[in-house]
């Protein structure tokens, strides 16, 4: 017997995981059964959607992994900042010339002194960083209330470039060559920093972002009804606006994240580098400066997601935590794929929304659904649904 | 949204103008003599809680509040003589960082730490027994029962609540219902609520049992949400499908403005009433429920119910609503301060002040007073507070308000008269950024009543 068992361990394995599953989905469709299919459809849709924010939130994070192979804690309050950023553009009629200014130049520093502050003293780069300030201001100063849009994307694009320049500069850069662990230990004292910095410039107190906003009626977009599929459904199903945008725009990052790492020379030299960093500066790839493009391309990301979910539910500190949401599809999706962080957002998201229609009061959706669905995951395939497996060679 | 907040200045100041226009107004509060001179002595108001967490929104104002209280009490020789101060922590609705702030109090200040604030009845329920082994009195806007009363709900402890408990509320709110019948035909009421002591608040078994003897069903499943969710409709839809056509939360600033949202974009808006506890009542909750216009075109939480069991803003024939008006013009604040809790804080520091005063002529002075009595004194009072604002009466074994009254958001006609009943009679001011924005008020729709006694059932 025990022979047996030996020499097929690995089926019986999965023999066993294949009769966890059909037991887990026969409970579940017994739990299901009585529910109507509006309510499985209306289910599925608000799953699919909200993961696709998760999804964005969680590429954040697997940029920032990929390429220096830290798990970023600090992503959440990257999201608050940018969202922030985003307001003080949008909701003011006029832009202070002075305070847009100072943010053009301080990007602008950052920007050309990423490989070296020396850079700076070159002609051509100041000219380059004068030129720079002068365009970023004026694009967020130019014109009044009606460019407000035009302010608030410049803004926050340069706020997103400066906070991740600045995290990459002044935290991680100087813990180059040091024990991972010690760089995930510094996010954790960035993020607190920046949950300081944000209690500051903006206060505790919730703000209204206004962008998924429909002037004809003066009110949120209108969900989309989807009154032709009601007998078919036997109820109602509504598709919310904002999370439909919010989801496109998550596809689209995603789309051109894949493309970017896999045909440009910096999307292959940040994969180089996170396979190891020595050996990528031995080939002369300019380490430094690949960090800090991989850094401020996840601030980006991270105030796109702050300002989805920002104009969704409003901005509050309380929206640094949907990143701490987003951790088990991070792990769910594999550390280091883009597709993963997508695919993982988007399950989370349905097992979240199914786990709430199955039973709210327990918080199954949310504290228990999400977590159960990882482990599971994380035991038939230990590095994710799509992370690289490692083989350690002893 | 600077300017907003200071365009909204403006419109409170404007419709507050009978009142801005008097002299300063004196203290409304017939506060105990002085006995003893406290001259070149310090009282410390203590109090921490969530300042920057999802009650942010309600617990800035108390800092707000607190500091205009302490200047003007400064600003007119002290509370007999002692000095005013406060000294606070931001927890941010973090257990463990209410412990560790409890834990500096108690040994930074040791035997001058007598009496201590407190926001949330979550910190409550944590410090509950440390506060009794401590004897430290506390005092807190509303709790639950059992940070206040123990689980068994008829031990009375150290903390003193100046609200109705959460379930007395609800307990009130079914029998506005009850009586209320061409409003609420057939009641059924479903929790959809935040995680929590505070949220989970009313959903004890004991309210579904008093509601059910008035005719009010209420589900026994209560759906839960965050206040970090982006979308609730599962949990919106879970409770109209258990059928329920009343929807009551335990949340505050974006949570009601989500659910009265939801109900609109689900197209439910007039079948489903929502309802909630006292904190809906807000004025954070009537700008952000400006997110979701209803078909009649008024925000999506116009006509939402909820408790207020105190005075509110508009009114101002009320001396209490008057001084304290006049002081947040005086130290210029702007509308995100002009909340409950603002209103509250100034009432809660009168409480305070008299037990002071009170203690000290009884025990000959500040060094010598206990939190044991401080806590004699508060049982022993019964208080007009601020001439009006609340009642006070922590009598025989109480530690929560007893009355309340059921009241309604509504926002401002354009006369400032009444409600608006529609985008066209309604006041609309610019926000700032090109749109626009009601003024939300607060209608009661009951006088004060006693509210029923649900704990420990």
């Amino acid at each position: 017997m025990s022979e047996f068992i030996n020499r097929n361990k690995k089926q019986l394995t999965w023999a066993l995981y294949a009769l966890g599953a059909v037991l887990l989905l026969l409970f579940l469709g017994d739990q299901l059964a009585g529910k109507k299919a509006a309510r499985i459809a209306q289910t599925l849709i608000s799953g699919l959607l909200v993961g696709g924010v998760y999804g964005l939130v969680a590429l954040g994070i697997v940029v920032i992994n990929k390429a220096s192979g830290v798990f970023n804690f600090a992503h959440g309050w990257m999201m608050v900042v940018g969202g922030m950023i985003f307001w003080s553009f949008f909701t003011v009629s006029e832009i202070s010339a002075p305070g847009a200014g100072l943010l053009a130049t301080a990007t602008m520093v950052m920007v050309m002194t990423t490989a070296s502050v020396r850079g700076l003293v070159e002609r051509r780069n100041l000219l380059i960083a004068a030129g720079g300030a002068v365009l970023l201001t004026a694009l967020m100063t130019i014109g009044g209330s009606d460019w407000r849009w035009l302010h608030a994307l410049t803004g926050t694009f340069a706020g997103a470039i400066l906070t991740g320049l600045a995290v990459e500069r002044f935290a991680i850069r100087p813990l180059i060559g040091q024990p991972l662990f010690t760089a995930v230990l510094m996010t954790l004292a960035v993020a607190e920093v920046l949950h300081g910095v944000t209690q500051i410039a903006w206060g505790t107190v919730e703000l209204n972002l206004p962008i998924f906003f429909d002037p004809a009626t003066g009110s949120r977009f209108r969900p989309i009804r989807l009154e032709s599929l009601r007998d078919t459904l036997d109820g109602l199903a509504i598709i919310r606006v904002e999370l439909v945008i919010a989801f496109v725009l998550a596809l689209v990052a995603f789309v051109g994240f894949i493309l970017f790492f896999r045909y440009t020379s910096v999307g292959l030299a940040m994969r180089a580098t996170s396979e190891d960093q020595q050996l990528a500066q031995s080939m002369g790839l300019r380490v430094r400066v690949i960090l800090a493009i991989t850094w401020a391309v996840a601030a980006f990301l991270a105030s796109i997601a702050g300002v989805l979910q920002g104009g969704a539910v409003g901005l509050s500190l309380n929206i640094s935590f949907v990143a701490l949401r987003v951790f088990p599809a991070v792990l769910l999706g594999g550390l280091e794929s883009v597709a993963g962080a997508l695919v993982g957002g988007i399950i989370i998201g349905i097992v979240e929304q199914f786990g709430t229609l199955l039973n709210s009061s327990e918080q199954v959706g949310t504290n228990l659904a999400p977590y159960v669905v990882l482990m599971l995951v994380l035991v038939i395939r230990p590095d994710g649904l799509f992370g690289e497996k490692r083989i350690e060679r002893i | 949204m600077k300017k907003l907040f200071a365009i909204l200045a403006l419109l409170f100041v404007v419709s507050a103008l009978p009142i801005l226009a008097q002299d300063m107004l004196d203290y409304p509060s017939d506060l105990s003599e002085c006995e003893v001179d406290l001259t070149g002595q310090t009282i410390n108001l203590f109090h921490f809680g969530d300042l920057s967490g999802p009650y942010a929104f309600i617990t800035q104002p108390i800092v707000a509040a607190l500091t205009d209280v302490v200047s003007y009490w400064n600003g007119r020789g002290g509370v007999c003589g002692a000095e005013l101060a406060q000294v606070y922590e931001d927890t941010g609705g973090n257990r463990e960082a209410a412990q560790s702030a409890y834990d500096r109090f108690t040994s930074n200040y040791g035997d001058a730490l007598d009496l201590l604030i407190l926001y949330s009845s979550d910190d409550g329920e944590l410090l509950r027994e440390q506060l009794a082994e401590d004897e430290i009195v506390s005092i807190i806007s509303a709790g639950s029962i059992e940070s206040l009363y123990g689980e068994d709900g008829q031990t009375p402890g150290w903390l003193f609540a100046n609200n109705p408990l959460y379930i007395n509320q609800f307990g009130s709110f079914c029998q506005f219902v009850a009586a209320s019948p061409e409003v609420f035909p057939d009641p059924v009421i479903g929790f959809v609520t935040w995680p929590g002591a505070f949220g989970m608040a009313g959903t004890e078994p004991a309210a579904a049992a008093f509601c059910a003897s008035l005719g009010v069903e209420v589900l026994a499943e209560p759906q839960i949400f965050l206040p970090t969710d982006t979308d609730i409709l599962t949990q919106v839809q879970n409770a109209i499908d258990a059928g329920a056509n009343i929807i009551y939360t335990n949340s505050l600033a974006t949570g009601p403005a989500l659910i009265a949202g939801t109900l609109v974009d689900l197209g439910m808006e007039e079948e489903i009433k929502l309802a909630g506890v006292n904190w809906v009542m807000d004025t954070s909750v009537g700008i952000l429920g400006q997110r979701v216009r209803k078909p009649n075109g008024l925000p999506a939480v116009d006509g939402m119910f909820g408790s207020m069991p105190f005075l509110w803003w508009t009114e101002t024939s009320s001396p209490a609503v008057q001084f304290v008006t006049q002081q947040f013009a005086a130290n210029e604040r702007g509308p995100a301060e002009q909340n409950i809790a603002y209103l509250l804080s100034w009432g809660l520091a009168d409480s305070v002040i008299e037990t002071y005063i009170r203690t000290v002529n009884t025990v000959g002075s500040l060094d010598a007073v206990t939190g044991a009595d401080l806590k004699a004194t508060v049982e022993s009072m019964e208080l007009s507070i601020l001439g009006g604002l609340f009642q006070q009466k922590f009598d025989e074994g109480m530690r929560d308000g007893t009355q309340n009254r059921i009241a309604v958001m509504k926002y401002a006609n354009n006369t400032m008269s009444g409600p608006a009943t529609g985008p066209d009679d309604a006041l609309l001011i610019p926000d700032g950024s090109g749109g626009q924005l009601f003024v939300p008020i607060v209608v009661p729709l009951t006088d004060f009543m006693p509210v029923p006694q649900l704990r420990g059932q």
